[in-house]
C-alpha cells in the first residue's frame, strides 16, 4: 500500500475496532490476512514473536486471576500485528508528507519530523538489540531476565545520546520550528480496495448479526 | 598434545545487502591479518560473517580448530553487561586491577562504564578482549575513538598475541600492530595482497607514508611505528 493517509486510517480504524470487541478484532484479523502480506511482516519483524508470548503469559495471569485474558490477548495480538504491518510498510518521509498535509507547515512539518525521526530510531534500535544480543551471546550470557536489563539500559542511553546529538546538529544548523513543505501521495487501486474492505469489516464487526440475517423473532 | 591447525577457509562467499555485495574467497591461517578497505566496502559485515554471526547467501565460510572465538565490535557499548567497572571486568571473569590498569582507568572501579567516554569504553572492551586467550580473535574498528597513546597501547597488546588468527578490520592510517598478512576489500571482492614485506607493493589502500617509502624505494620489514620509521631512516 503506498498512501500513508490510507495506511494509517486502515490502522487506526482496524486497531479502534479490536480494542473494543472481540468481533471487530476477528474482522481486523482478517483484514489483516488479505492484505498485509502475512509471513513478510511476520518474518521481517521476528521481535513480533517474544512479544506475543509475553502477551500470551499476562492474558493467562488475567484469565487465573479474574478472567478475560483469553479476549484480551487476542485484541491485543491483533492489534500488535496491525501495527507490525503499519511498521513494515513505512517509507522513508511519508510521515513528514503527512503531517504537512494534516497540520500545515508549523506544527504538521514538526509533528511529521518527529514521527520520522522516532522511525529512524525505531530501525537502529532494531539492529542495536541484535548487536547486543551477539556480543552478549559472545560473552556467555545467557538470554533472560538478567540480560533483559544492561540490554535495556544500553538502548535506552544510545537512543537520548543519539536524540540529544541531533537536537543539538538542528539548533547548530540554525532550525527554530516548522519548514515549508509540499506534500505528495501516491494512491494504487489496492489503498482504494484496503481502505473500504476495512471500512466495511469494521461496519459489520459493530453491527449485531440479526441485522444483516433476517431469521424471525 | 597435538598441534593445533587453526584456520578460516572461506570458499566462493558472497554476502550481499541492499544495493551492496561482496565476494570473498581464501584461507586465514594463523597469525595477524589486517583486512582495510573504503567506508561501506562491509568489513563489518564480513567481520560477522567470519565470527558465524552473519549467514552468506552463498559459499562456505569453515573455521577449523578454533574452539573459542570472541568479535569486538566497532561500538563498545554493546559488550556492557556490568553496572560497574569492577562489575564488567568480573563479567568477562578477569581481575578487575589488571584489565583497569592495561585501559589506564585505576581509580574508576566503582563508575558505570556508560558515562565512560567512547574512547575510554573502547579500552576497557580492548583490555578486556585481549586479555582472552582465544583461537581467533576479529577486531573491528579497534583503533577508532583511540587516542595515539591508547592505539600504541592496543598495537603492543596485539603485537604480543602468541597463537590463534587475529584479524584486525580497520581504516587506520596511521599506527598499526606487527601485522603478517594483508588482505583489502576492492570493488565488492576481498583480494589477499600476501605476506609482509611483499603485500605492501600492491596495498591499494595502504597509507601515504607507506606509499612514500615504497615509491623511495625503502621498503618497510613490517608496518609497525618502528618499522616506518626504520624505513625513513634507511640511507
Amino acid at each position: 500500500m503506498q498512501d500513508v493517509r490510507i495506511r494509517i486510517g486502515i490502522a487506526a480504524i482496524l486497531s479502534g475496532a479490536a480494542f473494543f470487541t472481540i468481533e471487530g478484532a476477528l474482522a481486523a484479523f482478517i483484514w489483516w490476512l488479505i492484505f498485509s502480506h502475512p509471513l513478510k511482516v511476520l518474518k521481517k519483524i521476528r521481535v513480533v514473536f517474544p512479544i506475543i508470548i509475553m502477551i500470551v503469559f499476562f492474558s493467562i495471569i488475567m484469565e487465573i486471576t479474574g478472567g478475560g485474558g483469553l479476549a484480551y490477548s487476542i485484541r491485543m495480538i491483533i492489534i500488535l500485528l496491525i501495527g507490525m504491518w503499519l511498521y513494515c510498510e513505512h517509507q522513508t518521509g511519508e510521515f513528514l508528507h503527512l503531517g504537512t498535509w494534516l497540520f500545515g507547515d508549523r506544527a504538521g512539518f514538526e509533528l511529521g519530523m518527529l514521527a520520522e525521526m522516532a522511525m529512524q530510531s525505531l530501525d537502529i534500535l532494531s539492529s542495536d538489540f541484535l548487536q547486543i544480543r551477539q556480543a552478549q551471546e559472545l560473552k556467555g550470557v545467557r538470554w533472560g531476565v538478567r540480560s533483559l536489563i544492561p540490554t535495556g539500559i544500553i538502548l535506552v542511553h544510545g537512543t537520548l545520546r543519539r536524540a540529544d546529538d541531533a537536537a543539538e546538529l538542528m539548533a547548530v544548523r540554525g532550525y527554530t520550528r516548522g519548514g515549508t513543505f509540499c506534500p505528495e501521495f501516491t494512491t494504487t487501486m489496492r489503498d482504494i480496495l484496503g481502505g473500504l474492505f476495512a471500512l466495511c469489516m469494521v461496519i459489520i464487526s459493530f453491527v449485531p448479526a440479526s441485522e444483516f440475517f433476517i431469521l424471525y423473532r | 598434545m597435538a598441534v593445533q591447525d587453526v584456520k578460516i577457509v572461506l570458499t566462493d562467499v558472497q554476502a550481499a545487502r541492499k544495493n551492496w555485495s561482496l565476494t570473498a574467497q581464501g584461507t586465514l591461517y594463523e597469525g595477524t591479518h589486517l583486512i582495510s578497505g573504503a567506508v561501506g566496502s562491509g568489513k563489518s559485515t564480513l567481520a560477522l560473517m567470519l565470527a558465524g554471526l552473519f549467514p552468506p547467501v552463498s559459499g562456505q565460510i569453515k573455521r577449523e580448530d578454533v574452539s573459542t572465538l570472541m568479535v569486538s565490535f566497532q561500538y563498545p557499548e554493546y559488550h556492557i553487561t556490568g553496572t560497574t567497572l569492577e562489575e564488567e571486568c568480573s563479567s568477562w571473569g578477569l581481575d578487575p586491577f589488571s584489565v583497569l590498569t592495561a585501559a589506564n582507568l585505576t581509580g574508576k572501579k566503582t563508575e558505570n562504564p556508560i558515562k565512560l567516554s567512547r574512547g575510554e569504553l573502547k579500552m576497557l572492551l580492548l583490555a578486556c578482549v585481549l586479555a582472552g586467550n582465544y583461537d581467533l580473535l576479529i577486531l573491528d574498528e579497534p583503533f577508532s575513538s583511540l587516542d595515539c597513546y591508547g592505539k600504541e597501547r592496543i598495537c603492543k597488546r596485539l603485537s604480543e598475541r602468541s597463537r590463534g588468527i587475529t584479524v584486525i578490520f580497520t581504516h587506520e592510517q596511521t599506527i598499526f600492530p606487527r601485522i603478517d598478512r594483508i588482505w583489502e576489500i576492492r570493488n565488492g571482492e576481498l583480494c589477499d595482497r600476501g605476506g609482509l614485506p611483499e603485500a605492501l607493493r600492491h596495498w591499494y589502500y595502504a597509507p601515504k607514508v607507506i606509499k612514500n617509502l615504497i615509491s623511495a624505494g625503502k621498503i618497510p620489514k613490517n608496518i609497525t611505528p618502528g618499522d616506518l620509521l626504520e624505513a625513513a631512516c634507511r640511507t
